[in-house]
């Protein structure tokens, strides 16, 4: 007992520098800009402010601008991008197919590439005297050159286009590994079953899929509502720009907290509440999430059930 | 054995520590220098530091260039965080955030008012930094603006220099037309987000987003209105060229795209890259937007700014004023070699202002320059520049697209105030 007792002091004490690093960098700051929202702040000028940082939150146009247009390209980029990626999981996985190495590394590469480096390729690609303007033009699919970044529904597409070019490798990889983690015996049952290379995808590899496609979803949910290195870099416009892209199309939640931070008068008080909203949001995108994920779960596994009866 | 280790262990991290910190304090701490631009800010604070060492041998200098959304976001985790250690003694801030960072952390900034000769400045610039009769700065580059254009390719289209002279944006646009109708080409370049113009247009007119107590003033601005509609011009007739940041905006001069450029001073250094164009350039007054205003803007500029609780605040002051507050060759030498314009006035009649220069047809492009600057209308661009021009440009498409001008500015007002809260 007594030696028991020695063993837990001992186990206290080794997790005491992991605990305390915890504490003083996770659980501090989330307490301490909790605290923030309820402060009015300019700089270093602090007052009580109640619950006005919230109230300014539901008034405030430009954070309802910054939350469609985030929600936008979740939901455009994000299921285009993992459908991508999971079809390119599929076909490398063929055996059959020639290079298998060599496509993977080069639907992979883009990955590996830095944020603000493919941010400016983009942009230099749909430049108006760009590769693909002039590439247009003298396929005559257009008359004059498009400008890609004065209008906002070209200018999110750009946006949409190049992260699901740096992106789903990324995801392709996880997608891959997780198929290599099927057991053959299963295509080989089916096929002896009769069925064709389409229904076994839909009913062995997707139901098998299900975990890895979630984590990827949660992942790219969270990524989307925090992004920021590519429209930032795309919308870098003007001596002094006054809008992120077009129209404000590049204004996400994070560059929006960056701005009233850094560019505008600093509001921390104003910028840790907006951060809130953004918590608030991936808490509940995830919540449904694995409420989706569980309901199909238990479909599956009653139809499972019902054929084996 | 274990506690022998652990013993030598903490008597090396102890006195490691103490090592550290016996170095730190033996030499005296240099002036720090926070700025961005390589060519240009960073090149003229290393020859003005070289200037002062020379009287100055024992000063130190350690000049730290960083891109410019470094140095505000480095100088805002600083400042907000309460630790001076990581303080520089010199800061260079645009103009248009100057007021912002004085009042976001008032007392950090060093009172100037009777360190340097404010007299000696001018007015539009020692404002900027101007709190209650306090002065904050040490004014450096003028944005003074110029209706910068190329004599060659406006003469092909029939047009002299007294046709752009003295001007009006609604004249300008004219032009615009007029040239775009003859020869199938832009005459000027301009980002629909960018609101640079716009704001140029705003000074001229001796007016801003606010009135010169600081507070939003956009229901009732006449002149907002009338640069409201001068941009929806440039949209409606298709008078602008469409180019997205600094790359394209300065390649559409330099490879001979469009004929003009109306922006600050600071831009002759970009057009004067082009070197096969020398000879072909001419600076005009910048465009007014009414009968009343001025032809005399300004875009951009910064001023230097010191840190009360920089290491070495007495030598820092010291430097700025004996070189930036009365050295005149400094002022000479720099507008040469780096193309800056200052904005001391005594500079202005010095010798290479009144040069004549061979890139502009023998034109005395800094002697008129300084005139315009003389003339720029003085306003209060208060703290939050960049919060009234987003909610500008933010609603401009709604008008573009019909929108009325009252219900726009009705908009715009709302966003700001509701911003600024």
């Amino acid at each position: 007992m007594a030696n028991e007792k020695k063993i837990n002091r001992a186990g206290w004490f080794f997790i005491i520098p992991v605990a305390s690093l915890l504490v003083i960098f996770l659980l501090y700051p989330i307490f301490y800009s909790l605290y923030l929202t309820t402060t009015r702040t300019k700089g270093i000028v602090t007052n009580f402010n109640g619950i006005n940082n919230y109230i300014k939150l539901f008034n405030d146009p430009m954070f309802f601008l910054a939350l469609k247009n985030t929600f936008k390209i979740l939901f455009l980029q994000v299921p285009i991008m993992l459908t991508s990626a999971l079809l390119f999981a599929s076909l490398l996985n063929n055996k059959k197919i020639k290079f298998r190495g060599f496509f993977r590394t080069a639907i992979f590469l883009p990955s590996v590439t830095s944020l603000i480096a493919y941010a400016i390729l983009f942009k230099m690609l749909f430049s108006y005297e760009g590769i693909v303007n002039n590439t247009l033009l003298s396929l005559k699919f257009i008359q004059t050159p498009l400008d890609w970044f004065s209008d906002p529904t070209l200018a999110t597409f750009v946006l949409i286009l190049a992260m699901v070019w740096r992106w789903t490798g990324y995801n392709m990889i996880f997608y891959l590994s997780a198929m290599q983690n099927i057991s053959g015996d299963l295509y080989e049952a089916a096929r002896v079953d009769g069925a064709s290379d389409i229904t076994s995808f839909f009913n062995i590899t997707l139901p098998l899929l299900k975990p890895m496609i979630l984590f990827t979803t949660v992942m790219s949910t969270i990524g989307t509502l925090q992004l920021f290195d590519e429209p930032m870099n795309l919308a870098q416009s003007g001596t002094t720009s006054s809008m992120v892209g077009p129209n404000n199309c590049f204004l996400t939640l994070s560059i929006y907290i960056y701005n009233l931070c850094f560019k505008y008068t600093p509001k921390f008080g104003y910028a840790a509440t907006v951060s809130y909203a953004i918590l608030v949001l991936v808490a509940i995108l995830s919540f449904i999430q694995f409420k989706i994920s569980s309901e199909s779960e238990k479909t599956v596994t009653k139809k499972v059930s019902k054929s084996i009866k | 054995m274990k506690k022998i280790l652990s013993v030598l262990l903490m008597a090396l991290i102890v006195g490691t520590s103490l090592f550290a910190a016996g170095e730190a304090e033996a030499t005296k701490s240099p002036i720090t220098i926070w700025a961005w631009d390589p060519n240009f800010n960073i090149s003229i604070m290393k020859d003005a530091a070289a200037i002062y060492q020379k009287a100055h041998p024992d000063v130190e200098f350690n000049i730290v260039e960083m891109a410019k959304a470094d140095v505000e976001q480095k100088l805002h985790t600083n400042l907000a965080s309460g630790t001076t250690d990581g303080l520089p003694d010199i800061v260079l801030i645009e103009d248009y955030n100057g007021l912002k960072y004085l009042n976001s952390y008032p007392g950090q900034f060093s009172d100037l008012t009777n360190k340097i000769n404010q007299n000696d400045f001018l007015k539009s610039k020692v404002d900027v930094a101007k709190i209650g009769n306090k002065y904050y700065s040490m004014p450096f580059d003028s944005g003074v603006a110029g209706f910068f254009y190329r004599t060659d390719m406006l003469a092909e289209a029939g047009y002299t220099a007294a046709d752009l002279n003295n001007i009006t944006w609604d004249e300008f646009c004219d032009i615009a037309k007029e040239y775009k109708a003859k020869t199938g080409n832009y005459f000027f370049a301009n980002s629909k987000a960018d609101g640079g113009l716009l704001r140029i247009m705003l000074q001229s007119n001796g007016s801003w987003y606010f009135d010169k107590d600081g507070n939003p003033y956009v229901k009732d601005n006449k002149s907002l209105a009338e640069a409201m509609r001068i941009y929806k011009r440039f949209i409606d007739e298709d008078l602008a060229y469409p180019t997205n940041g600094w790359t394209e905006w300065v390649g559409s001069i330099n490879n001979s795209t469009v004929p003009t450029i109306t922006t600050g001073v600071w831009i002759i250094g970009s057009i004067k890259a082009a070197s096969n164009q020398s000879g072909d350039w001419a600076v005009a007054p910048c465009p007014k937007l009414s009968a009343s205003g001025t032809n005399a803007s300004n875009l951009g500029g910064s001023s230097w700014y010191v840190l009360k609780n920089g290491k070495s605040n007495a030598d820092a002051i010291d430097f700025l004023n004996t070189i930036y507050g009365a050295n005149n060759n400094f002022y000479q030498d720099i507008l040469v070699k780096n193309g800056a314009m200052g904005s001391y006035i005594p500079a202005f009649s010095g010798v290479n202002y009144s040069k004549a220069d061979e890139f502009f047809g023998g034109q005395k492009v800094y002697d008129l320059l300084s005139q315009y600057a003389e003339a720029i209308p003085a306003v209060n661009v208060g703290e939050y520049t960049y919060e009234a021009d987003a909610a500008v440009m933010a609603n401009m498409e709604a008008y573009y697209n019909g929108q009325s001008i009252e219900e726009t500015l009705e908009a715009i007002d709302a966003q700001l105030v509701n911003t600024i809260l």
